[in-house]
């Protein structure tokens, strides 16, 4: 098992992001020296433990047309390389010596992609996220004929920055099969297939004692429905999430819907509601059945995720087939029984009536027939919601994915110039 | 077959191709251009034979064509509108096959949304990250595109070609210039050269309107734009040393002062590469005929006069010019490049110098013209094997059976 602490370059457009995390791991875990170099920061309760201790946090900024809030889609590209471009500026002005090892994801913004310029003997290591297929996946599928042609030419176009970042010697990595079946076949033996793991710590399953999400407490006897996501939106499925609750809150006077996710939708493949609160507008148009019993948290620290996961009997997954999300693995990781929407991406994690339950997405009677059973015989399914969290302690927590990501490092670093050179 | 020919300029690589398809097979080819290039022109032929219609592009996009290279993708994007929107506007269009020229680029990225037939790319070449193209000139002052562009400009290539159904390069060479992962799409189908109309023959010994007297050896230099990847200032030195050493030559240099490939204008921090050139040196250009451009049948008579032709070039697609004087039987010293290898086997069908030696490019040369005689089975090797290998009569048939291969 490699243990050798490495100097590591990671760079993403926000933090901590998806690479925040892996990056703590890899500080506290191995000992690893971590700059951290992004645009956009969240608020420090989202921050990892090591923020100061290892990991050293560098902000870049970004000019030109990266600066402007909304562009014409046909520079897609150029904004990417803005991002690119500010990164490699810093790097030039603070000259973080050494680095052994890089480590980016641009999710589109490319902003590792003129590291090497500065670090041209560094192994690169990319994470992937999504490859877009112009008429499949995501929201696509449910595209009407109204749908405005330049919405499929976007996407069409979208994928450049990551067909570039492919092309730049680096060893590409992404979290699923799923993800990697996206790219074009000529990609996808290059990849690393690896999750980045979920810190199995924070999802302790409560079985005893008060229930509080976030300091509130739920009262008891109450049965908790969960649904949490980045942003409350179409994509993850809120519309189907709030017609189930209210189905639920109509059939069960015992049921609690909890929802957390914030606003306005920022995905750009959601043309429709881009930079809208969607959440709003569907609990308006369907307003549920007892407000009092559906609590809308919006975004919360991840502290708070995990005091209504710990405490779910129910989560809800119904997102479109797009890169699962990391509420799923949460959640299975806590020991929730899981009702997920049945696609593609979603069965990587999910064996139906093995390790949760999956459903036609499409069929709102299923969904809600599965889920009061669910709640109507809690202790019938909880070996679903074991096995769930057994899955993800043996294959996907923390401790299982990263020490395999060292590895890669270790391998990459062993025949790099630069380690050698770096080393006494 | 219906063949709808995509393409920034006409008639470039294709309208030849197209004519040729159509005279020999009665294909029916279409094309859809930006713009009629001056270089080469289209023939009179070309225009009665082919339905060329232009590309439907703003006034905009046709004055915005130096962008910083952050914006060509975004001007690339425009450029598939304006082929989507043009395409969608005649729905009596129904190809059997779309040709796109993949290099900057194949305007092809949304048409499979309003067409069903296969798309092949011409797969003209794939910049390197280094040492090769436009990154070969480090002697040069540096320019400070040079680091990033290269890792962002192959994103209008590859758009088009993860999507295509084939793609066909013209040399091995530029094939091999393609990510290995992307090359078993890939073949290797040269266009053809017009061997009837570069041919050896006697012609007038005038040449810009002057007679050239019989005892003067002829030197010839022929480019697109007279300019650092194509190795201007360093055929300007290999002229100044033989300009030295033999009293009877005279270098004929065609080619505008226009720069096509690289950035010699952020090199020099002047307007005019060949204006630059000239002004680092001290050259009798009474020994020199510069001119701006020639017409194809022009061409043809400036390489029957040349005793030696010179052609310099950094590793990047090779130019029209030296098939051309490999076709008329013409000496060719050419600049020792993997590109020219695949063409010119020193000693056999032509001679090679490494690019930047300027000395050993003057003292072969010099060797050609005391003693022509000498050296003329090089240029009769070369004529040969253009006819036998690149000729059109060879490669019409070849581009023929692989079009029909695809679209069906």
């Amino acid at each position: 098992m490699p243990q050798d602490p490495l100097h590591l370059l990671c760079i993403e457009p926000s933090f901590p992001g998806r690479l925040g995390a892996v990056a703590d791991w890899l500080v506290r875990k191995r000992g690893y020296r971590c700059q951290f170099f992004f645009a956009n920061a969240a608020t420090p309760e989202h921050w990892p433990d090591s923020v100061g201790k290892g990991l050293e946090l560098v902000h870049f900024n970004v000019g030109g047309v990266a600066k402007e809030e909304r562009v014409s889609w046909t520079r897609v590209l150029e904004r990417g390389l803005c991002y690119a471009y500010g990164c490699w500026e810093v790097l030039e002005m603070r000259r973080p010596r050494p680095v052994d090892v890089v480590l980016g994801r641009s999710a589109g913004l490319g902003s590792a992609l003129f590291a090497p310029i500065y670090v041209p003997g560094a192994p690169v290591v990319n994470f992937f996220d999504y490859y877009y297929h112009a008429h499949a996946h995501d929201l696509a599928d449910e595209a009407g004929p109204d749908t405005a042609v330049e919405y499929f030419h976007w996407r069409r176009a979208a994928n450049a920055m990551d067909l570039i970042e492919l092309e730049a010697d680096i060893t590409p990595w992404t979290a699923t099969e799923w993800q990697r079946n996206l790219y074009p076949r000529e990609y996808r033996e290059d990849f690393v297939v690896l999750h980045d793991g979920v810190d199995t710590r924070r999802f302790t399953r409560s079985t005893t004692g008060p229930r509080t999400i976030g300091g509130r407490a739920v009262p008891a006897g109450m049965r908790v429905v969960s649904f949490v996501a980045d942003r409350l939106d179409k994509l993850r499925g809120f519309d189907r999430f709030v017609a189930l609750a209210n189905r639920l809150l109509r059939a069960r006077s015992d049921v609690l819907c909890v929802a957390i996710g914030g606003a306005p939708v920022r995905r750009g493949l959601d043309v429709q509601f881009y930079n809208q609160d969607y959440g709003a507008q569907v609990l308006a148009q369907t307003p549920p059945h007892d407000p009092n019993r559906f609590w809308s948290l919006g975004s919360v620290p991840p502290g708070v995720v995990a005091d209504l996961l710990t405490i779910s009997d129910l989560h809800i997954y119904p997102s479109r087939p797009y890169a699962v999300a990391r509420s799923l693995v949460e959640a299975m990781s806590a020991g929730c029984v899981v009702l997920a929407a049945d696609n593609e991406p979603v069965r990587e994690f999910i064996t139906h009536e093995q390790t949760g339950l999956l459903v036609n997405a499409a069929d709102v009677d299923a969904w809600e027939k599965l889920a009061l059973q669910v709640l109507d015989r809690p202790a019938e399914f909880r070996p679903l919601a074991d096995a769930a969290a057994g899955l993800i302690r043996n294959k996907y927590a923390q401790d299982v994915t990263l020490p395999q990501l060292a590895e890669v490092f270790e391998r990459l670093t062993a025949r790099s110039p630069q380690r050698l050179s770096s080393r006494p | 077959m219906d063949l709808l020919f995509i393409h920034e300029a006409f008639p470039a690589q294709f309208g030849h191709v197209a004519l040729e398809l159509s005279r020999r097979y009665g294909w029916k080819c279409r094309f859809l251009v930006e713009d009629l290039s001056r270089c080469p022109t289209p023939t009179k032929a070309m225009l009665e034979t082919l339905d060329i219609q232009r590309l439907p592009v703003s006034a905009e996009y046709r004055a915005n064509r130096d962008l910083p290279w952050p914006q060509m993708y975004g001007r690339y994007l425009e450029l598939c509108q304006a082929t989507y929107a043009a395409v969608r506007a005649r729905p009596e269009l129904k190809p059997d096959l779309v040709v796109a020229h993949g290099g900057c680029g194949a305007p092809t990225l949304f048409l499979p949304e309003v067409l069903t037939c296969p798309i092949v790319n011409y797969c003209e070449y794939y910049f390197a990250l280094g040492r090769c193209d436009i990154s070969y000139r480090i002697d040069l002052p540096p320019a400070e595109p040079a680091q990033f562009y290269p890792r962002c400009i192959n994103a209008i290539v590859l758009a088009s070609l993860v999507d295509c159904a084939s793609g066909y390069s013209p040399t091995e060479w530029q094939r091999q210039s393609f990510p290995q992962r992307f090359r078993p799409k890939i073949e290797v189908h040269f266009d053809g050269i017009d061997t009837e109309l570069y041919r050896p023959r006697v012609v007038p010994r005038v040449i810009a309107g002057n007679a050239v007297p019989a005892d003067t050896r002829i030197v010839t230099y022929v480019a697109r734009g007279l300019e650092s990847m194509r190795g201007f200032d360093q055929f300007m030195k290999v002229a100044q040393h033989i300009a030295r050493e033999r009293s009877q030559v005279l270098f004929v240099v065609v080619g505008s002062e226009l720069t096509y490939y690289g950035w010699d204008k952020l090199h020099t921090g002047q307007p005019s590469f060949k204006q630059w050139v000239l002004s680092q040196g001290s050259y009798d250009l009474s020994r020199f005929v510069f001119i701006d451009h020639l017409f194809p049948e022009q061409l043809a008579e400036l390489l029957c006069l040349s005793d030696l032709h010179l052609y310099l070039t950094v590793p990047f697609v090779l130019s029209w010019s030296m098939l051309d004087a490999l076709a008329s039987g013409c000496v060719v010293l050419a600049s020792d490049v993997p590109p020219v290898r695949e063409m010119i086997e020193h000693g056999r069908n032509g001679l090679v110098a490494p690019f930047f030696d300027t000395d050993s490019l003057a003292e072969t040369a010099l060797r050609v013209l005391n003693d022509p005689a000498a050296h003329r089975a090089l240029g009769v090797a070369a004529r040969a094997e253009m006819q036998a290998k690149y000729s059109l009569d060879v490669a019409i048939p070849q581009l023929k059976a692989y079009f029909e291969r695809v679209a069906s």
